[in-house]
């Protein structure tokens, strides 16, 4: 099996840390150097090969410089990234963000879990879109 | 000859009858008020005579005119004036005649008035400046227009005192000010609002949901080597941060309402009642509660809200149950007198009173009106959870529907709100 590479873009150490902890149990899934903005991000990539380019970005909604938001509005309207399945977690994913973004493509938006169980289903839930 | 004469004769009717048709003329005029004067060519060169009762008249009504009048020779001598005039400038009419006008123009309108004063034989003018009067200043509006007198041509001045005017357009001006800084208060308050409803909405929740994660690991994963003690405090802090996410998501709630504009459709109260009901299923088992729904009209409104109302209402009423006897709640159309409830509602309107009542624990009575204000709690925090919050949104979308909540309760009975809604909203 091939591995798959994640992105996670937060600006949060103690979330940063969490998603890792959470991540790292999983098989066939390798993080990426944590970026913590929108900013960050682009230069990432824009540094990458084709073959270098993750699988999945994990995009943070509440983000200095650039937001989870327009992150992901310029990856969708950037030709090279726009098909990368982008998903959006948030503390507060109220339902103006859900539908903003998943009409700008996102395949999930999701709200930050508070327990173990909660990161375990989220984990399931993201790493089944790729 | 006897034709001749006869012509003769006929030319001086003629003539006679036009001086007759010519004197008709006069006189109807003389009646109509046309003509206040005459003159007359008689022996000695040219007669006035003036008609005593129209003169008269004009003189009263000048002297008790609000305005003062006054008639300027070619050298802008006051050759009449009327007492108004002589009181603005606070003399006696015998003192301001024969004197110059311009004295009683303030020295920086003098050369104005000049103008205006050159410029009213020609055509009338109208012009506002200030006269002094002793020691204060009066605006007033000039207005000139030339007169022809008896032998030689006037200028008549009407001066209109416009103190008042100004001390009116002033408090309006001083007024429109203060408003407008009311709403600029208004707007910038407005803004603090949705400012905090951001703030609210991910800053303090991300320490919060910190709290609320680590604090489960601690549970969840320590839960051995924690002492009873131990856990007993981790559990507060679990709970306590539990009940800070419902107070921030309500309070965002309530902001919100505010800034939403209202998106009227049909409603109908008997399928949302249905859906409420649906909604509280585990409560209503677990409470063995009866809730009993009558027919219910459809009404206009915005549905998410009246939505958000009616689970408010409905979510009390399975809290508040009283644990002597099964909770028994009834939803119906009532008829209602507004006069009962001591309150007043429009006249060109169609209303309808949703009652929703309970036989829960009640509370007294003379808090039926700030249970609907914003945090207020009848009941003590440890019986019954809530944030407060309920009613007063409940209240705030009930009034952007224009319409009325009542709440009546006998402490220990029960508990009724009436909701009275206008079957159609403005578009």
């Amino acid at each position: 099996m091939t591995i798959r590479n994640v992105i996670l873009v937060e600006d949060d150490p103690d979330d940063r840390d969490l998603f890792a902890t959470f991540l790292g149990k999983r098989r066939d899934v390798h993080l990426l150097p944590t970026v913590t903005n929108g900013v960050e991000l682009i230069q990432y990539l824009e540094l990458s090969s084709d073959a270098e380019l993750p699988h999945l970005i994990v995009l943070d909604q509440n983000m200095p410089m650039m937001n989870g938001k327009q992150t992901l509005q310029y990856l969708r309207s950037t030709g090279r990234y726009a098909k990368i399945p982008t998903v959006i977690y948030s503390t507060y994913a109220d339902s103006s963000l859900v539908v903003d973004c998943k009409s700008l493509g996102a395949k999930m938006v999701a709200s930050k879990p508070i327990d173990d169980k909660g990161y375990q289903k989220m984990m399931d839930d993201f790493l089944q879109i790729i | 000859m006897k034709p001749k004469a006869s012509n003769h004769l006929w030319a001086e009717i003629g003539r006679l009858k036009s001086q007759l048709s010519e004197a008709n003329d006069t006189l109807d005029a003389i009646r109509t008020g046309q003509i206040d004067a005459l003159v007359v060519n008689g022996d000695n060169g040219h007669a006035l005579y003036t008609l005593k009762t129209a003169d008269h008249a004009y003189r009263v009504f000048i002297e008790q005119m609000t305005e003062g009048a006054v008639t300027l020779n070619s050298s802008g001598l006051i050759i009449y004036t009327n007492s108004q005039f002589a009181r603005m400038v606070g003399k006696y009419q015998s003192g301001v005649l024969g004197s110059k006008f311009i004295r009683y123009v303030s020295a920086d309108h003098k050369s104005t008035f000049q103008e205006l004063f050159d410029r009213g034989w020609r055509e009338n003018a109208k012009r506002e400046i200030t006269i002094v009067a002793g020691e204060s200043h009066i605006p007033v509006l000039l207005s000139l227009n030339a007169l022809q007198l008896e032998d030689e041509l006037a200028l008549s001045l009407i001066v209109t005192d416009l103190s008042i005017q100004k001390e009116n357009e002033r408090q309006l001006r001083i007024s429109n000010e203060q408003l407008e800084n009311l709403n600029k208060a208004l707007i910038s308050s407005n803004h603090d609002l949705q400012q905090f409803a951001s703030v609210a909405s991910h800053d303090l929740q991300e320490p919060l949901r910190k709290i609320q994660v680590f604090s489960r690991f601690l549970k969840d994963r320590n839960f051995h080597e924690l002492s009873e003690e131990q856990r007993h405090y981790v559990e507060k802090i679990i709970l306590s941060s539990q009940r800070m996410k419902v107070l921030i998501i309500d309070i965002l709630n309530y902001s919100r309402l505010s800034a939403e504009d209202g998106h009227f459709v049909s409603v109908n109260l008997q399928h949302l009642f249905g859906e409420i009901a649906d909604d509280f299923d585990l409560k209503i088992s677990e409470k063995n509660a009866i809730i009993e729904i009558g027919e219910l009209p459809s009404i206009e409104g915005n549905k998410g809200q009246l939505r958000q109302v009616f689970h408010n209402l409905m979510s009390n009423a399975l809290k508040f149950t009283s644990p002597e006897r099964i909770p028994h709640i009834v939803i119906r159309k009532k008829d209602y007198n507004a006069k009962e409830f001591g309150v007043s509602l429009s006249q060109d309107e169609t209303y309808c009173n949703i009652s929703i009542s309970d036989n829960g624990i009640g509370f007294d009575e003379q808090f039926a009106t700030s249970i609907f204000s914003l945090f207020e709690k009848l009941n003590p925090k440890s019986a019954f959870e809530g944030s407060g919050i309920g009613l007063a949104i409940a209240k705030k979308i009930v009034d952007k529907h224009r319409g009325l909540i009542i709440a009546r309760s006998k402490m220990g009975e029960g508990s009724e709100f009436n909701i009275i809604l206008p079957l159609q909203q403005q578009k």
